[in-house]
């Protein structure tokens, strides 16, 4: 690990103006993935700025209905706060899928969506990745890619976005607000993160120095029929080969509204608009469920380990789906 | 830095400690408490797990500066002057212990268990204990340790 | 109450021995570990201790051309840069053979391979001075095929005399017998990780004769100080060595890790020296199981009669030998598997390659065909119409039968017994769909199924594992146990060198000597090289051998004592035993205690303990009069469900029937079990490093998955005794079985829920998903 100095922030404004001013300052939340990116050599700050204990850490409802999550709520609490688990069933349910319980206590909300991702040549400082070092090349794309993406990479990098939580919330329609050098935004999640592109070092469209201070959830009744399904490859603590997440509104037999996001395929949570699209007003069938999949996954295209995760999404959002319009009522 | 926290109810105050030691590292090496384990260092094993405020947390994944002014609980806090607690005796008498490099942070998160849900199913031990890996048992005679530690936190409730 | 425990009184004794043997008493080291007391090898500390670090390749083949340690050397707090250039004595170390260097010269075979060492006042120090040692590396094309580098000569040579570690035939009766029903297999198997929680670590403090005391976690002390002095240049008695809490091993301790660097470290700076590797590189730093491509046909008469068997099994032993030549000769003289067998053509290879080394790990050699031969009597039984355990049952070894070699068993060998056992235990409730939790399905808490798409498979697996050292190799462990007065009551206290690596060896050597001396105070000395070889913790010998010798030495000790009360009180010596801390005559009654006949006097034996003789393999047909001193044997039933849509493999059940010929301490039997169990599970569902190009993909426990309690089921434990006449107390092994049948036990239950072939552990979700169209 690198020398570097630690300060604890008192105020996002200060922090914000910190961390701008530094190009080798970062912000520390629950430090569950920058603190071992560090050990690691995958990330060398020469500051980290605490804003671990900045005081956006509640949950409160909006006005409009919705409901904002302060950066700071750690994803244990949030995963235990009643409102998420009634009205939205496909947060609580991805949270508590993700990491373990030590590591939700402390992992935070803004945190838990600028985490890095999981490919091992990304975290292996010994090998080529365009992500840790841009231009050096990904080792991944001829090497070992079971837990890499099917849609949307590029030549440049094959890695997939490893939270759960991000994927919830991708279906969710949420909207992060930031705090950054050019004062406050607010960006919708689906947009947060990028796909690789030639720019795969990027994770995010944030600006140096922009921090998240909040996340708000849409009113979105349908929301609280919703559910969240993850592939791993042992019971806990594993992150997803291929995730599910997905709200319905259903009339009788026939899907009036969807929202659905996979996780583990993409860059990104990838928002699945071709599937949503596909069932917007068809019946609920298991034909049309996998119909929908086959116009989402159409344009997969797997690698040399991969290619059981294509079969495999369609199959988990055909049984997401059939177990949310089989439920009685919502 | 100079760091201060509370260690098992007690003032600690460690100096000269660098920014990226964690939390881990200042217990075992800085103020002489080894029982928190080192197997992964990496928040993937929960040998290290301890209570943070309260609440289970792994201490390696914390950096020393984040701990500033908290209150931490080791296993070396669980035991009285002579006594055992009720899950560390449960524990030794159930065989949960083979080589004990998962006790510790087996130990801290089952009381941390037992505090918030007294007498739990087996599906919610399983559940809460699904963070803290260990090699030797199968974990079956650790399902027979909570459940008797429960068993004897309510006798001794009752009595 | 068992046969063994000392003779009893006519009348009772109200002061009765707690805690002999078959009894379970607790862990002397119980209290010590739940409190956070217990001394682990990382959690040593000295004034004024140093940390050393280690540099390893980046490359599993290259030439080195230089090394230069200048720019580490110049890191303020620095206070050694070693290199090859530095090792005192012979920079050659190994198990059986002597090929691997304490630190690389002039090439690195494996990437990890240790180039150079750093000692400094804080191990973040010596982690920046590591990146400033510069290397330059030739870097060459690596040999990764294990079955090519068996054949085919124009690969590179990883070694200089090629890259075959050991090729043994067995040749049974027919090689070339012909059968009515033929089926055959190829099977392939992951290198599996011991994944041991403690990390490698240890304390090395220079001496002031110039030797080094080292406080480590081990499975061999002696093993350890041999190899160490060797590449110290020292003499044995001036390398010390002391043994810390070890925080597991399964096989992943018996090769030299950090011992001859942090001696090195210490000796070099004059400081103590202390090292712990964290967990990449402890991944780095130990060998792991073989990784195995494995032909299988076998021939049977139309009753389900095993005619032949015919196998080839290649053994990947990567860069190093460590423990390959044994696994070849275990792998082929268990090819067959528990059953009887006229004629057997088996061919084993262990070859050299640029791959991660491997060596001993739970199961030596006697996992991977496992897999193989269980899988083919499951294609046998299909092919007939057989029931699978009818079909183990009709073939199963039992006592005077002969396996591959030709040996013959000459104790009990209960192998259908253990199956019908195992298929007589209670069934794991059906899923009857009305009261799910999820938790209990596959994917658990990740909500991933409600229970459709959910299949039932069952499952059987048995095995058979040699148990102690083999093939003619001279094993012995050395026992002291000495016997006095302490404050009014009579003491015993045992020195050995068995190293405690969790399995509960220490709480076995207080049992036979409480049994056998009747006294219940029983102090453990902590293991060093002070006392005699014990030999390694492992080949499921410890119970066996030091058992066997802390059961010769109380006898000598029990001999000394009771010859005196024979004079003193007129009673012949063979009437005379002790319990309670008593002297107790057959016919007469309590006569004294025993704190009255030893008075201030020390009575202290030390004895060694051999079993009995073993004989090499012939190199030509394999046979062997006794190649192996004692075989054990478990079965395993699996039941899973399967998630054939999502992949998903949930184990329900994993119950076992083992022999173990005498339980010493039942609970820890059971705890064996359980893990051992445990263990099986991982390799046939989760478990294996990933290895591309040389290099370990996953070397952390995020990405190298051992089973939580969340993927463990309840495992109900049936133990049966038929003692071994040969054996201390009728012993029979424990620890290694269970690691064995229960991987292909689950991996049938996955097979009958999919109806898949499932060729390969572990078995992933991609090949139990339904791919549709």
């Amino acid at each position: 690990m690198k020398p570097f100095d630690y300060q604890r922030a008192t105020d996002t404004d200060t922090a914000v103006a910190t961390v701008s001013r530094n190009p080798n300052a970062r912000y520390l939340g629950g430090g569950t993935n920058l603190v071992d990116h560090m050990k690691l050599g995958v990330s060398s700050p020469e500051l980290l700025v605490d804003v671990s204990r900045l005081s956006s850490d509640t949950v409160e409802t909006l006005p409009d209905g919705g409901v904002r999550v302060g950066a700071a709520v750690r994803n244990s609490d949030l995963a235990a706060e009643p409102i998420i688990r009634q009205r939205y069933p496909v947060l609580a349910h991805a949270l508590l899928a993700g990491a373990s319980g030590q590591l939700r206590n402390l992992a935070t909300t803004g945190g838990n969506l600028l985490q890095r991702t999981r490919c091992v040549y990304f975290q292996d400082v010994t090998t080529p990745c365009n992500k840790r070092e841009p231009g050096t090349g990904c080792s991944a794309l001829d090497g070992y890619t079971r837990y890499h993406a099917v849609l949307g990479s590029s030549e440049h990098c094959v890695a997939t976005h490893p939270s759960d939580m991000a994927v919830a919330l991708t279906a969710l329609d949420a909207v992060v607000h930031t705090q950054g050098p050019s004062g406050p935004r607010s960006i919708p999640v689906a947009d947060l993160h990028r796909l690789p592109g030639d720019e795969p070092d990027r994770d995010t469209v944030l600006e140096h120095g922009e921090l998240i201070t909040a996340v708000d959830l849409p009113a979105l009744p349908m929301a609280a029929r919703s559910n969240y399904r993850k592939v791993r490859d042992r019971a806990s603590y594993a992150f997803a080969l291929v995730s599910v997440a997905a709200a319905v509104d259903i009339a009788g037999d026939t899907i009036r509204d969807v929202r659905i996001a996979f996780g583990g395929l993409a860059h990104k949570p990838w928002r699945a608009t071709l599937a949503e699209n596909a069932l917007r007003g068809a019946p609920a069938t298991e034909a049309t469920f996998r119909t929908a999949a086959d116009a989402e996954l159409a344009e997969a295209r797997p690698l040399s380990d991969n290619e059981f995760k294509i079969p495999m999404a369609r199959n988990t959002l055909t049984s997401v789906l059939r177990d949310l319009t089989q439920q009685e009522g919502s | 830095m100079r760091l201060k926290f509370t260690v098992n109810g007690r003032q600690a105050e460690a100096d000269d400690v660098w920014e990226g030691e964690s939390l881990l590292y200042v217990l075992r090496e800085r103020l002489g408490l080894p029982g928190s384990k080192n197997a992964c260092e990496q928040g993937e094993c929960g040998s290290c797990t301890v209570r943070l405020d309260g609440v289970a947390a792994c201490a390696c994944l914390v950096a020393a500066g984040q701990v500033q002014d908290r209150e931490v609980d080791t296993v070396e806090g669980l035991a009285g002057e002579d006594e055992l607690d009720a899950v560390q005796r449960a524990f030794v008498d159930a065989g949960a212990v083979q080589c004990g490099f998962c006790t510790p942070g087996l130990l801290v998160a089952a009381d941390d268990l037992l505090e918030r849900c007294p007498s739990p199913s087996d599906s919610e031990i399983r559940e809460s204990l699904a963070g803290n890996l260990c090699r030797c048992t199968g974990y079956e005679k650790i399902m027979d340790a909570v459940r008797l530690a429960a068993d004897r936190r309510a006798e001794e409730a009752r009595s | 109450m068992n046969d063994h425990a000392p003779a009893r009184s006519p009348q009772d004794l109200d002061d009765a021995i707690a805690g002999g043997i078959g009894e379970s008493p607790i862990r002397p080291d119980g209290a010590l570990k739940v409190r956070g007391e217990y001394a682990y090898s990382s959690d040593l500390w000295a004034e004024d201790m140093l940390w050393g670090v280690t540099l390893r390749s980046p490359h599993p083949s290259a030439r080195i051309r230089s090394i230069d340690v200048s720019g580490a050397l110049k890191t303020p707090g620095v206070y050694a840069v070693l290199t090859h250039e530095d090792v005192p004595g012979d920079n050659l170390y190994g198990l059986k053979d002597v090929d691997q260097p304490v630190l690389a010269s002039d090439v690195v075979r494996y990437k990890g391979e240790a180039v150079a060492l750093v000692a400094a006042d804080h191990p973040e120090t010596a982690r920046r001075a590591r990146e400033r040692i510069d290397v330059d590396y030739e870097v060459l094309e690596p040999v990764t095929d294990a079955e090519r580098a068996a054949h085919d000569e124009t690969l590179p040579k990883v070694h200089p005399d090629g890259n075959l570690v050991r090729y043994q035939p067995i040749l049974k009766g027919d090689p070339e017998a012909t059968a009515e029903v033929v089926v055959s297999g190829t099977y392939t198997l992951g290198m599996q990780d011991q994944a041991f929680l403690g990390p490698e670590s240890g304390l090395a403090i220079p001496a002031e004769d110039g030797g080094v005391d080292l406080y480590l976690a081990t499975q061999d002390l002696h093993s350890d100080q041999a190899q160490t002095a060797r590449a110290l240049g020292l003499p044995q008695e001036k390398v010390r060595m002391t043994l810390s809490g070890v925080g597991g091993a399964f096989g992943g301790r018996e090769d030299l890790s950090i011992q001859v660097h942090v001696c090195m470290l210490a000796l070099r700076t004059g400081k103590p020296v202390k090292m712990v590797y964290d967990r990449e590189e402890s991944f780095y730093g130990h060998v792991h199981r073989h990784p195995a491509t494995m032909y299988y046909e076998h021939g049977a008469d139309a009753d389900g009669r095993l005619v032949y068997v015919r196998a080839k099994l290649y053994f990947d032993g990567g860069a190093y030998s460590s423990k390959t030549p044994v696994v070849v000769g275990n792998g082929t003289t268990l090819g067959v598997g528990p059953y009887v067998v006229p004629n057997v053509r088996i061919e084993g290879w262990g070859v050299y390659t640029n791959n991660p080394p491997c060596g001993a790990m739970r199961g030596l050699g006697a996992v991977q065909p496992a897999l193989a031969y269980e899988a083919q009597l499951d294609k046998l039984a299909e092919a007939l119409d057989m029931d699978p355990v009818d079909v183990r049952i009709r073939n199963a070894i039992s006592r005077g039968e002969s396996i591959a070699t030709g040996q013959v068993l000459d104790y009990p060998a209960p192998v259908a017994e253990l199956l019908e056992r195992v298929r007589a235990l209670p069934m794991p409730p059906e899923r009857d769909g009305t009261e799910l939790d999820i938790r209990e399905l596959p994917g658990g808490a990740s909500n991933t199924t409600h229970g459709e798409g959910v299949y039932r498979g069952v499952g059987y697996g048995v095995c058979i594992k040699n148990i102690c050292y083999a093939e003619g190799a001279d094993d012995y462990s050395t026992a002291r146990v000495r016997l006095q007065a302490l404050g009014g009551e009579p003491a015993a206290m045992v020195h050995t060198a068995a190293a405690e690596v969790g399995q509960g060896v220490v709480t076995v050597q207080q049992q036979i000597t409480r049994s056998e001396l009747g006294v219940e105070r029983v102090t453990v000395h902590p293991n060093d090289t002070d006392v005699g070889k014990a030999g390694s913790s492992s080949a499921s010998r410890q119970t066996y051998m030091t058992g066997g010798a802390v059961k010769t030495a109380c006898e000598a000790v029990r001999r000394r004592l009771l010859d005196r009360v024979a004079e003193r009180f007129g009673e012949a010596f063979g009437d005379l035993s002790l319990a309670g801390g008593k002297i107790v005559s057959a016919s007469t009654g309590v006569l004294t205690e025993i704190v009255d006949v030893l008075g201030d006097e020390v009575i202290e034996e030390t004895r060694e303990y051999h079993h009995r003789e073993t004989y090499p393999m012939d190199a030509e047909d394999g046979s062997s009069e006794r190649v192996q001193v004692q075989h054990a044997f478990s079965a395993h039933r699996a039941v899973v469900d399967v998630d054939v849509e999502l992949g998903l493999v949930k184990v329900v059940a994993l119950d076992c029937s083992q022999d173990v010929g005498k339980a010493v301490n039942p609970d820890a039997v059971v705890g064996q079990i359980q893990g051992g169990s445990a263990q099986g599970l991982g390799l046939a569902v989760m478990e294996e490093i990933r290895v591309g190009d040389g290099a370990i993909r996953n070397p952390s426990f995020t990405d190298y998955l051992i089973p939580t309690i969340l993927d463990t089921p309840p495992m109900k434990i049936d133990v049966i005794e038929r003692g071994d006449p040969n054996s201390p107390y009728g012993v029979r092994g424990v620890g290694e079985p269970p690691t064995i049948s229960s991987t292909p036990a689950v991996v049938a239950a996955v097979r009958a829920a999919t109806g898949k072939d499932l060729t390969h552990v572990p078995v992933s979700p991609e090949h139990v998903v339904d791919f549709g169209e």
